[in-house]
């Protein structure tokens, strides 16, 4: 009697620890997650980062492509990274150097623990490349400011010009993930039916269908017009909404799976130089989780490259038709 | 008016007399670019040169102007020479332009309901009134307001160092009134920001010809009361390089360029470091060491949340306000030095008391107010807050009363 008395009390007893552990923990996490919510994801809020300006462990860093712009006016606090001048490789086009990366994350002050917070202007197209090179580089804690400048400024946040500075500490770049990285080779495969990955274009739909070579204003242009052969056109802009935010998590599913697109197999991202497509490369990788890949030389190498197949819709070529 | 004005007296050949200043300044300058080099080095070290060369700059001007809100309210009220008081409003009116033009930009909506982040604005009450009157008080009982009496040092002013204790003083008082004021009046007062109330060209208009008013309607009263005196003798011209050097070192600056230099400089230190201030270093000093041994409560309720003339204890004392105060002093030292204007003399017991009690009074009223004549006055006016005019309001009020009394007092003696 006494034995299954006792076995019922401590099955009982059992069960009620194991409830208030459960809870503990749920509460511990949903505390936890309030509390770090907004920085767990790789997007941050610009009142996420409004508040959290001022931390030690929180670094924000500007790369935008219009000149002058971070000079006249930034978030407080935030760092300058030139995309011409130090994120890519001055001499070869490339992606700057390890040692070169190393020197800059020194020079701002980046620990292994910092949070680093990137924005930048055009719809953080050359944030999200930023983002990209980071993550080449492995650098662990990397957001994107969900909106960019365009959404600091649409909520009147305050900027300043003052640049800063930050004790140098000494950056090392542990193991570089080139796997984020296609190259001429994986989007040739793909183009000739020897890769099963799928290929995107997040070009605008006339440059996909080849009726022009690069949108207006733009010096960098190609010898061919079109697309890669298989690639399937989802133009950037349709990942974000109007104040530049990205759309949320489970709308940009179903617009990638539109297309076929549903993580099943590896992503290879493309546009013209490689910069909008970083953008997509983001929502696709971080975002929704999918093995992307992006391919930097995109169109610009792609469209020069002899012998290459090519679709091209619109049939513009550069001589007269 | 010339450039440079030269006090006749000053250009007696001094050779005999403090020959030896003129050197000392160029050692003094030699050890502040050293000590530039150092800096340079450590964290922070870019903006802790810049601190310390504006610093430098202010301190030059000041002395060289004879740069004080007393003097120049008392040459207006007693003397009836309104330059001084025109050379503040000038010194105002230059920092509020530029600063509509700086933060128009790093605050393009003004209404959004934002602040701008660090600029002294601050809560307006009846504290901050009564803060405005013990400053004026404490201005007519020492002679100086905060950041002259700094400056005086450098001429070796026998009331500056009393003051400067006082003043200490002063801040540990306020620490401990501040609680009790916070929960009376300051924790529900009005932080009010002119541009988001009026725009930035509304809060630009008002201010502009508020001052331009009161400088006209002084100006006036002026030339009525000059019409009935004789013309004051033109003031010597320099003839050559050589003279114009010497006339730099001589006498006084021209009002007006010290008015317009203060302005530039002050907006120069907010675009590129931070707004100006004299008394944050003090201040957290005092903070810092009086918490220590729990003579003031270590919590100051909401104090730390107001932008001002921060007391936070900081972790290092080379903070860029206190290299402002360390140029400061270095600047008026070697700019009195050149000039050789430094004439210490032993202080009396009244020196003593008139600065112990001045400067308690400045001290409270500069803690409570959450910053002095520069750093909430001139600092806080050019920002567009309206706790900067309040402020000087009061303190002016106080300063005319203080000057009431003395003519009474001198028309009682006389009788």
């Amino acid at each position: 009697m006494t034995t299954t008395v006792s076995a019922f009390a401590l099955r009982a007893l059992a069960i009620r620890v194991g409830a208030s552990v459960l809870l503990a923990t749920l509460a511990g996490t949903a505390l936890a997650n309030t509390a770090a919510s907004a920085s767990t994801g790789p997007l941050v809020t610009a009142e996420w980062l409004a508040q959290n300006l001022n931390r030690a462990d929180v670094r924000v860093i500007e790369v935008s492509v219009n000149p002058g712009l971070y000079e006249r006016a930034h978030i407080p606090g935030a760092v300058n990274l030139s995309w011409h001048n130090d994120l890519n490789d001055k001499l070869r086009r490339d992606i700057v150097s390890k040692q070169d990366f190393e020197k800059l994350l020194s020079k701002a002050g980046v620990k292994d623990d910092t949070t680093v917070v990137l924005y930048g202007d055009t719809n953080n197209w050359f944030a999200a490349w930023g983002a990209w090179v980071f993550d080449i580089y492995g650098v662990k804690n990397v957001k994107l400011l969900d909106g960019g400048r365009k959404k600091w400024e649409a909520e009147s946040r305050p900027l300043n010009n003052r640049a800063p500075e930050y004790a140098a500490t000494t950056y090392r770049v542990g193991k570089v993930n080139l796997d984020l990285r296609a190259r001429l080779t994986d989007a040739l495969a793909v183009a000739e039916g020897k890769s099963q990955a799928k290929l995107i274009d997040i070009r605008s739909g006339d440059e996909y269908q080849g009726k022009i070579f690069a949108p207006a204003g733009v010096p960098e242009l190609a010898i061919r017009a079109g697309h890669i052969p298989g690639a399937v056109n989802v133009p950037w802009g349709q990942a974000v909404q109007e104040d530049g935010t990205f759309k949320p998590k489970e709308e940009l599913r179903k617009l990638y799976a539109g297309v076929g697109i549903d993580g099943s197999k590896p992503i290879i991202t493309y546009c013209r130089i490689g910069e909008r497509s970083s953008h997509t490369w983001f929502a696709l990788s971080k975002i929704l989780g999918y093995d992307v890949k992006n391919y930097d030389g995109s169109w610009t190498e792609y469209g020069n490259a002899v012998g290459v197949p090519i679709n091209n819709p619109a049939g513009t070529v550069w001589a007269a038709k | 008016m010339s450039l440079i004005q030269t006090h006749s007296a000053s250009l007696a050949p001094g050779a005999g007399r403090g020959a030896w200043q003129p050197w000392a300044a160029a050692a003094l300058l030699v050890l502040l670019w050293w000590f530039a080099g150092e800096a340079q080095t450590w964290t922070g070290g870019r903006t802790l040169v810049f601190a310390l060369s504006i610093g430098i700059a202010l301190g030059v001007v000041l002395q060289r102007t004879r740069f004080c809100f007393y003097c120049h309210v008392r040459d207006w009220l007693q003397r009836d020479d309104p330059r001084g008081i025109l050379a503040i409003a000038l010194a105002l009116a230059i920092g509020v332009v530029g600063m509509t033009v700086v933060q128009s930009s790093w605050v393009a909506d003004p209404r959004a309901g934002q602040l701008p982040p660090e600029m002294h604005i601050g809560p307006v009450s009846w504290v901050l009134v009564a803060a405005g009157l013990a400053f004026g008080a404490g201005m007519s009982v020492s002679g100086s307001c905060i950041s002259a009496h700094w400056y005086r040092l450098a001429e070796g002013s026998a009331v500056s160092p009393f003051a400067l204790i006082g003043t200490a003083l002063g801040f540990a008082i306020g620490f401990h009134s501040w609680n009790p004021l916070y929960s009376l009046a300051v924790a529900d007062a009005p932080v009010i920001w002119l541009p988001q109330h009026l725009g930035y060209g509304g809060a630009l208009a008002v201010q502009l010809s508020g001052l331009g008013l009161w400088s006209a309607w002084i100006w006036h009263r002026h030339i009525q009361r000059q019409a009935a005196s004789t013309r004051t003798a033109a003031a010597e011209q320099a003839r050559d390089l050589r003279s114009l050097w010497q006339s730099l070192w001589t006498g006084r600056w021209n009002y007006a360029l010290g008015g317009a230099l203060v302005g530039l400089i002050s907006v120069a230190a907010i675009v590129r470091m931070r707004p100006l201030g004299v008394t944050a270093t003090l201040g957290s000093q005092v903070r810092g060491a009086l918490q220590q041994h729990g003579w003031v409560p270590e919590r100051l309720n909401g104090l730390d949340g107001f932008a001002g003339c921060a007391t936070l204890p900081q972790e290092s004392w080379a903070t860029p306000n206190a290299l402002v105060l360390v140029g400061l002093v270095g600047g008026s030292f070697i700019a009195a030095l050149a000039s050789r204007q430094f004439t210490p003399r032993l202080p009396t017991r009244k020196d003593a008391l008139r600065g112990i009690a001045g400067g308690t009074l400045l001290g409270w009223g500069a803690m409570t107010g959450l910053g002095c004549t520069i750093g909430t006055l001139l600092s806080g006016g050019m920002a567009g807050a309206l706790s900067a005019w309040v402020f000087g309001a009061a303190m002016l009020a106080a300063l005319w009363l203080g000057f009431r009394f003395q003519a009474w007092q001198a028309a009682r003696s006389a009788a």
